[in-house]
Order: structure tokens, then sequence, then C-alpha cells
């Protein structure tokens, strides 16, 4: 593995130019247009319906109205949405770093046919369109007695995010020496054994790669929670404000605020976490 | 290989196995049953009609359109976000200050989902910007939802700020493990920051490149959640991609086995650019 | 290992099959519980002898469809029957009822159905032929007006208790029209020379939200009330029979052109403007009228309590438009539950308690279809509805709706509407596509 060119964020060796600060300006311009249509949310969020319909949308409210926050808070039933997302997509992401690992490792390593044929067939998962399949996919999990109920969701989210992983994973594989686990063979390690000793502690920065682009992919979900969960202690997040901007609604300022709810949690965990999530990103996806 | 150790490695992949069939594959087959049929998604009857759908399906006007638009609308998405994603990385690892500021800015937006993007954008076209015209007094045509003929670009700018975010944090991490001696060699050559830029940083970005471009591409491919919420695949049927269209037809029309023939299709055609782009980004980054 | 990929592949074909082959056998409810009628007994039956409250505590599951204004009825609903049947709790899933209705109804066709329904009057025709939906006791149907019950009844069978009704037509700025000295518009010509006057005066004729392809497929079933079923209330089932067609009928062009009409006298961000900014335009006095249904009084009285505004039948040809009258929320229940006596108790709670009842009519801004009870919030354009009503130019458009369905038929004939109005195909291919969609216009 080659030498890191730094550390840190900043690079200590090279000068802030002219043309260093020219691209700060304009890349200040372009990150305050990003956050624009956030802004005008958070500013909708506070206003009252009245204002909204009426004022400007560049306009302020003339008093913060956290009541809307309140509303959205009891409407989306917050608790139990957000503990019930935060469960299904942390218990599968785990799941998935279990199962894609083993699967892709025995599919770079054993060149039989089948093992050839497992590559493209896992891979046939990632073009799938599941919203133009949900009506089969409810009546098998119907028939397996696995909609409303947590593990249901739970193997649906498994079921479908292991293309992606396995696609990951395989292409990371060369990466892990190979000499390192004919070593450990030679030793009488097990297949199972080289697995667990030799290769998995190889393989954990593709994990986090694989962890932190599946964790989007679930919380943001609408369609799989939706179709297996009617129940209300099992409704996730998204689909509870789903129904709140269900295409008619004409509460939106609740809605609003109701964004600001869901993503908050989201944004603060992903800028606490940005560090391991960039060197997650570094070594596994770029390698690959 | 001994046989021991194959079966050791057939366990491995076992399990994702046959969660990925019960979940997904069964699924696609049930769909493949069905596309034989003329199925209502109601009645007990499926009257099985052989090639009838398929045979349909391309005197099928409005899903040719479908296909048309689905098409531009993932070359644009491919192109641009690859493009700006890597403008965007190459920009914040120029050594400007505070770069974790502007990162977390441009990743906020995928933390939400495509859902409410689609609404935030259509209050953005249709309230926020012409507000901005108003005080400035300028008269930009904002409403770019509200004709056919500019609906694309909307919906490009839409789903571009949601994920240039994300995909550029995937070419900064790879930037960032670019060894700094081959810049210094390079330089000492006396190649210019262009040349620096097209024979260093592309081929050894081409891993992630690989990455990107297959994600933004099937991702592209299977858009729905977007339109949902902002345009509902018009003006008219000038925004409806595949998947809406698959979707209306099994549902809203009631003929499953005519939408499930088109799902079919999907993934036959999905497939196929899959397997030709993973193909030519794994030559190419053999030749690099 | 070829062999055993054989296998795995077999297997997974037979498994495939014996799903598929599965009808619907079981069914799913939060909590099993049984009841017994007979046990249920007296103690609390102040209603009468159909409506027996089961004795141990019953979970009922309930699918809503609910469009614009019914959002948040559930929880009076709850409340009410709380009061009354403590054993009883409702689980709700609320859905948009233009978007997710049917296909959550599709997926539990698949595995059994909720045992509440609330969708649209239209509905019954679509779901009652499939042969799930339980009959209404006539104790509850007897307590809601008579002419609510006639298109929810199949074969001499109701399956659908209608709870409200909502009026469309053209809403108006009255104190605009007051001062403009215009009167209400009879023939298309009378509207003509108000739209011309507008002009003249720089005001929008029409406010209109067409980003909503539902508004144009709306206000193209109450062009076609007036112009087509008006004249031939069978026009729908002579469409099928070949007898006319899109292509053909002057009436339904001249119907299809009215939006044309609006088209060309409406707010040029029409096709951006969505429902909620369209109504506050129209309550800022930004334009003078609105093709609509009662689902904007909630709007406007949000936005301006004052807002003073009437309603008026859309103009036809020969002058003789009646407003349009559509029966709203509906009440199904699911053919083989096994709580149908919670289920009557829930009938019971919604047909009987009239505070219950005056509240979601307020709430809602609708109309009532319960006997004996009239909802208590300002309705500007009450009089003119009263107006309408003495006179007998009311018309029921699930007339129409039942002939031409809207899922897969008039929501997709309006896209192409849209098309049409876009340029993007001519007036002729929009007729075609519509005829061409004829296997879809029944839903069964």
């Amino acid at each position: 593995m080659s030498k890191r060119r730094r550390k840190g964020d900043e690079l200590p060796g090279q000068p802030y130019t002219k043309q260093t600060l020219f691209t700060q300006i304009i890349m200040t311009v372009v990150a305050l247009a990003f956050i624009a249509p956030i802004m005008i949310i958070l500013n909708y969020s506070l206003k009252t319906k009245k204002e909204l319909y009426l004022t400007s949308p560049l306009s302020l409210p003339q008093a913060f109205q956290i009541d809307n926050y309140r509303k959205a808070f009891e409407k989306l039933d917050m608790v139990h949405t957000f503990t019930n997302t935060l469960f299904y997509t942390a218990v599968s992401v785990v799941l998935l770093v279990l199962l894609c690992g083993p699967t892709a490792w025995a599919i770079a390593r054993c060149k039989k046919r089948f093992f050839k044929f497992c590559y493209v067939y896992f891979i046939i998962g990632i073009l799938i369109p599941y919203q133009a399949l949900f009506l089969p996919i409810y009546m098998i999990g119907y028939n397996l007695k696995l909609t409303n109920t947590r593990f249901g969701i739970i193997f649906m989210y498994v079921a479908t995010g292991i293309s992606f992983g396995v696609f990951l994973m395989t292409s990371f594989m060369s990466t892990v020496p190979v000499e390192l686990e004919e070593a450990a063979r030679i030793d009488g390690c097990s297949v199972y054994q080289t697995y667990f000793k030799i290769v998995m502690p190889l393989l954990k920065p593709a994990m986090a790669t694989l962890i932190i682009m599946q964790s989007f992919q679930i919380w943001n979900d609408y369609l799989l929670a939706s179709l297996y969960v009617s129940k209300k202690q099992l409704k996730t997040l998204t689909v509870a404000i789903q129904s709140l901007f269900s295409a008619q609604t004409s509460d939106y300022t609740t809605a609003m605020a109701a964004i600001v709810i869901s993503v908050l949690p989201i944004a603060v965990l992903f800028m606490s976490l940005q560090k391991y999530f960039i060197k997650g990103m570094t070594v596994g996806a770029v390698k690959g | 290989m001994t046989k021991k150790m194959t079966r050791q490695y057939l366990v491995l992949v076992l399990p994702g196995f046959i969660i990925f069939t019960i979940g997904l594959i069964l699924p696609m087959l049930m769909a493949l049953r069905y596309s034989f049929t003329s199925w209502d998604g109601m009645s007990k009857v499926k009257e099985y009609v052989g090639f009838q759908n398929y045979i349909d399906l391309f005197h099928d006007r409005d899903f040719l359109s479908a296909w048309w638009f689905t098409i531009r609308f993932t070359i644009g998405n491919t192109i641009i976000q690859n493009v700006f994603a890597l403008l965007f990385a190459v920009a914040l690892d120029s050594g400007i200050k505070a770069q974790k500021l502007y990162r977390t800015a441009f990743f906020v937006p995928c933390l939400i989902s495509s859902l409410i993007v689609g609404f935030i954008w259509l209050k953005m076209y249709s309230n926020v910007l012409p507000a901005v015209n108003d005080l400035l007094g300028t008269h930009f045509d904002f409403l770019l939802f509200g004709n056919k003929d500019t609906v694309l670009t909307g919906l490009l700018i839409a789903n571009n700020w949601q994920w240039i975010g994300y995909w550029m944090l995937i070419y900064l991490a790879g930037l960032q493990s670019i060894p700094a001696e081959l810049y210094e060699a390079a330089r000492v050559d006396g190649a210019g920051s262009v040349s620096r830029f097209f024979n260093i940083t592309i081929p050894m970005l081409a891993p992630a490149i690989t990455i990107c471009v297959v994600g933004i591409t099937t991702g592209s491919l299977k858009v729905y959640d977007l339109l949902v919420s902002s345009t509902k695949g018009g003006p008219g049927r000038a925004s409806t991609s595949i998947i809406y269209q698959t979707y209306t037809t099994a549902i809203n029309t009631r003929q499953y086995g005519y939408g499930s023939a088109m799902s079919v299709t999907l993934v036959i055609a999905l497939l196929l650019v899959a397997l030709i782009q993973v193909k030519q980004l794994k030559a190419r980054e053999v030749q690099a | 290992m070829k062999r055993k990929m054989l296998t795995i592949l077999m297997s997974m074909t037979m498994l495939t099959s014996v799903l598929s082959g599965c009808g619907t056998s079981g069914k799913e409810t939060a909590e099993k519980t049984e009841t017994d009628a007979s046990a249920a007994a007296e103690e609390k039956s102040q209603s009468d002898e159909t409506t027996q409250e089961p004795s141990e505590e019953v979970t009922l599951t309930v699918l809503a469809g609910q469009s614009t204004t019914d959002a948040g009825i559930e929880d009076m609903i709850d409340e009410a029957l709380a009061e009354k049947y403590p054993n009883i709790t409702l689980e709700w899933e609320c859905v948009d009822w233009g978007n997710d209705f049917q296909p959550k109804m599709q997926q539990y066709m698949q595995s059994g159905l909720p045992d509440i329904m609330i969708g649209k009057a239209q509905d019954v025709a679509t779901y009652a032929p499939q042969g799930i939906l339980g009959e209404i006791d006539s104790t509850y149907l007897d307590r809601v007006l008579d002419a609510a019950s006639e298109n929810v009844t199949i074969d001499g069978k109701t399956y659908g208790l209608v709870y409200n009704a909502l009026y469309q037509g053209v809403y108006y700025n009255k104190d605009m029209f007051k001062e403009n000295g215009w009167e209400i518009p009879k023939t298309v010509d009378e509207l003509q020379a108000i739209i011309d006057d507008c002009k003249k005066k720089g005001i929008t004729p029409f406010a209109s939200h067409m980003v909503d392809t539902w508004s144009i497929g709306n206000v193209t079933m109450q062009f076609a009330m007036n112009d087509v079923f008006n004249h031939n209330p069978t026009w729908g089932d002579d469409f099928r029979a070949g007898k006319t067609s899109f292509a053909d009928s002057e009436e339904m062009k001249t119907a299809y052109r009215y939006n044309e009409l609006i088209y060309q006298n409406t707010f040029p961000e029409t096709f951006s403007t969505e429902q909620t900014d369209c109504d506050a335009k129209m309550v800022k006095g930004e334009a003078a009228m609105k093709v609509s249904g009662s689902w904007s009084i909630q709007n406007f009285l949000d936005i301006d309590e004052n807002f003073n505004f009437g309603i008026f039948p859309f103009p036809n040809q020969t002058g003789d438009s009646k407003l349009i009258f559509e029966p709203n929320i509906t009440i199904m229940t699911s053919a083989d539950s096994e709580h149908q006596d919670a289920i009557n108790c829930v009938l019971d709670v919604l047909t009987n308690d009239k505070e219950l009842a005056v509240e979601i009519y307020d709430y809602t801004k609708t109309a009532a279809m319960l006997k004996d009870v009239t909802p208590t919030f300002a309705n500007p354009s009450q009089a003119d509805i009263d107006d309408y009503a003495a006179k007998g130019m009311i018309v029921d458009v699930t007339l129409g709706n039942n002939q031409l369905v809207w899922g897969g038929f008039q929501e997709e004939n309006a896209k192409d509407i849209a098309a049409w109005l876009q340029g993007d195909c001519t007036f002729e291919d929009a007729l075609k596509a519509s005829d061409a969609r004829v296997d879809a216009s029944s839903a069964n």
C-alpha cells in the first residue's frame, strides 16, 4: 500500500495562492446555492399557514411557529418511527456485512462455474426494479408470514441490499493478498477459519463503505416499508412523512417541520462521523 | 482445490443465496409468469395469453416514449453528476480552507428522501425562484416543471442537487489516496496541471469512476420516487419514466400482466447495460 | 455441481408455482380475539339489536383512502368510538386515495382485506363485483339519505355507506362579480363575455393548477356531465358498445375543448402551480373563478375566513347545466371479517353520533349525508347550493364515474389532455388515445 498523501483535511505543504482563493470564492457561492433550498424549508416550517400562502417565500416569519414542530413530532409519532427506522437500519446493515463478506470472498476465490454464475446472479439484483414487483414481493412475504413483523422487513432489506454488497465486496477482494490465505491454509486452517481469522479483519474498510452506503438506502426506503408494515407500532419515518405529504395534503407547515425533524438526526450523525465516513470511503470504495 | 473446500465455500455462499432468491428472484420469476397472462391484479383468474403482452409492448407509444425519457434522463445524469462530482472534489482538494463545511453543505441533500426532494423542487420552481426574480427585478423563466421542453432540465437539476455530494465524497476519498510522489515526479518532468489531471488523477481514480458510473446509471434508470411528488410524470406524459409507466400500467390501469412484461423487459435491458459497462470500465482499469 | 444447481433451480420454480397458486386463505388481524356475540349481550345496547359490543377487546384494521380534506378525521372517530365502545380499537392505515388506495387494495386482495375500508362511492363498483365486500346492514343505511345509497347498490345489495358529499362547479369571487356587475353565466357565450371583460380589466379569469393532472381529469368529468351525460345518461355504456366514441361525439369533443378555454384564460404558470398556491391566488383576488369542488373550501377559509365566494355549474351548450354532486367518503366492509359485530359497532357510531358527524362535516367543509344532521360551518356558497337544490338542478357525478372509471381511464385521458394543451400532441390524438383505452374504461 502506498504512502497516503496526508492525514488531516488541510494540506500543510500546499500554499494558499490566488488561485486557491478564487476556488474558495466559487465554492462558497456553489455551497450557498446548495444550502438555499434547505434554508427555504426551514423558513417555511416556522411560518403560519396563512403566512405560507400569502407572503413571499423569501420573507421571514413574523414569529417562529415552534408549534409546527410539536405537531410534526406528534403526527410522525417520532418516538416510535425513529426507533423503528434506526433498529431496522442497524440490524439490516450488520446482517448485510456479515453475509456479504463471506459470500463475496467465496465468489472471488472459488473459480468453479457455480460461483461465477453466482456473481452474475447477485448482480441481477442491483437491476431489479422492485417498485414494479410489489405484488409478488408482498405475496411471498405474506405467505411466509413475514408481513407486519420486524423480522420480515429486515429480511427484505437484506435481500435487496445483498446484491450491491456482493458487488462491492467482490471488487475489493483483489486487494486481499492471497498469500496470507494460503499460508493460513498450510497451517491447517479450514475455509471458515481462514475467512474469520485472516480475511475478515482485512475487509474492515470495505465493510465500512458498505455500511455507509446501505444505511442511506434503508433509512430513506419508502416502498418496502409501506408494503410490509401496516401496523402503527412498526412504521418507519419515511412512511410517516409520506402520509403527511400524501399528494393532496393541505397542512404544509407541519409537513415542512417534519422534513427538518427527520433530516436533523441523520445529518448530525453524518457530521460527527464524517471522519470515519471519508476514511471508509477512501480505503473501501476507492481501492476496490 | 479440494472437494471439501468447495463445499465449505458453498456453505459461505448459501445463506445469502437463499435470502436473495426468496426476496427478489422469486418475485421476479412470478412477474415473469404474470407477464404471459392478462391478469388484472385483482381477480383469481389469470388467463394465459402467450407472448401477446411482449408483442403489444413494441406498439405501445407511451411505453416507448417512457423509455426515451428515461434514457435521456440517465445520460444527462451520468455525465453531469460525474463531471460535477469530480470537479467539486478536485476543488475541495485544492487546499481551500474549511473543507469540512463545504463537504457537509454538498452532502446534506442526499440525506433527504427523493420523495421530498421532488416536492422541494416543485416549490423552488413555482414559488421560491420566481420570488427571487421579483426581488432582483429579473425575468428568468424558472417554471421548469411546467413545460414539456424544460421538465427534463428541471428534474436533472433536482436529481443532481440531491446526489452530487454523495459521489463527490467517493471521488474526494479517491483523490486523497493518490500518493503525492506521483504528482511530484510529474512536476519534475515538467507536466502542467492539466496534463497531471489527465495523466495521473483520472487513471488513479479509475476504480472510483467505475463505482460512480454504475451507481448513477442504474439509479437513474430506475427513477420513480422523484417523479411521484413533483411532476407526476407530466406535464402530459413528458416526464414519465419507465418505472413510472410500469407502475401506472400495472396498478392504475389494472393490467398487471402487461405491466409485468414491462418490468421483465426493463430487467433484461438493465442487465445488458450493466454487463457492458462493467466490462468496459474493468478493461480501462486494467489498462491504467 | 451442475446437477445440484439444477435441483436448486427446479425447486425454486416449484416453490414459485406453489406460492403464486395460493389464493386468499388466511386473515390477519392484530389480535385474534374471539368475539362471542351472545355473551356480548345487553349491557351496552342502547342503540339497537344489530349493534352488539363484543365482550372482549377487539382491534379492527382500517384502510382509509383519503383526499385533501379528510386527513385528520381518524382521530375524531377514534375518540367517539372510545367513548361508546371502549372495547374496540381501530388500527388505521391512512393512504392517499388517488395514488395509494388502489395498490393497497390489490395488495390486500392477495392476503386478506382489512375489516373496514374507507374510499369513494365509485370504489364500490370496482370492488363489489370481486365478491369481497360485505353488505351493509339496513339499520345503518336507514340513517343516511336514500339518495346516498343509490350508486353503491348492486343487484339490490348495498355495499357502501356514503357519509358525506362534495359539490363541484365553478367557484367565483362574489365581491369581484358584484363590483364588475357580472351575472352568473348560464351559457358559454355569457361565460365568454365575462372572460372578455376580465381580460380587458387585467384580471385572470380562471385559477387552475394543472400540475395536478387529477384536476384536469376532474374538470373534464364536470364538463362531460353537463354536455354529454346530461343528454345521454348511458354514454359510457354506448361507448363500450361501439355506438359512439370520443373522436365522433361532438358533445364529448366540446367537453374536452373547454380545457383549452380554461388553459387560455388562466395563469401562465398553471402547469407549475399546485392546489394550495392556486387557492391562495384565488383568495387574494388574482383570479375571478375556479372550476373545482368542495375540497377548495377548506383552503379558502384557512387562508381568509372572510373570503366571500359562491358556486355555479360550468355552463354548457344548451344552457341547462346542473351543479355537480359527488358522494365522497364511503365506508365499505370486508365480506369475510371475523369481527362483524365490532364492525357494526363502528358503523353505529358513525351513523348515530350526530356530534361526531357535525364535527367531521365542519372539519372537512362538506355536506352531510346523514339524515337530520346539518353542518354548522359558515359556507358562503351554501346559499347557491340551496338555490340549485330547490330548483332540482343537481346531478350525481357517480353516474359518469361508474361508466367511465377514474383510475386507468379518466386519469390517463387527463394526461393526454395535458399533453394536447402543452402542444405535445394534437386534439385528435388525445381523442384517439381515449378511444384506444376503451378496455380500461370499466372496472370489470
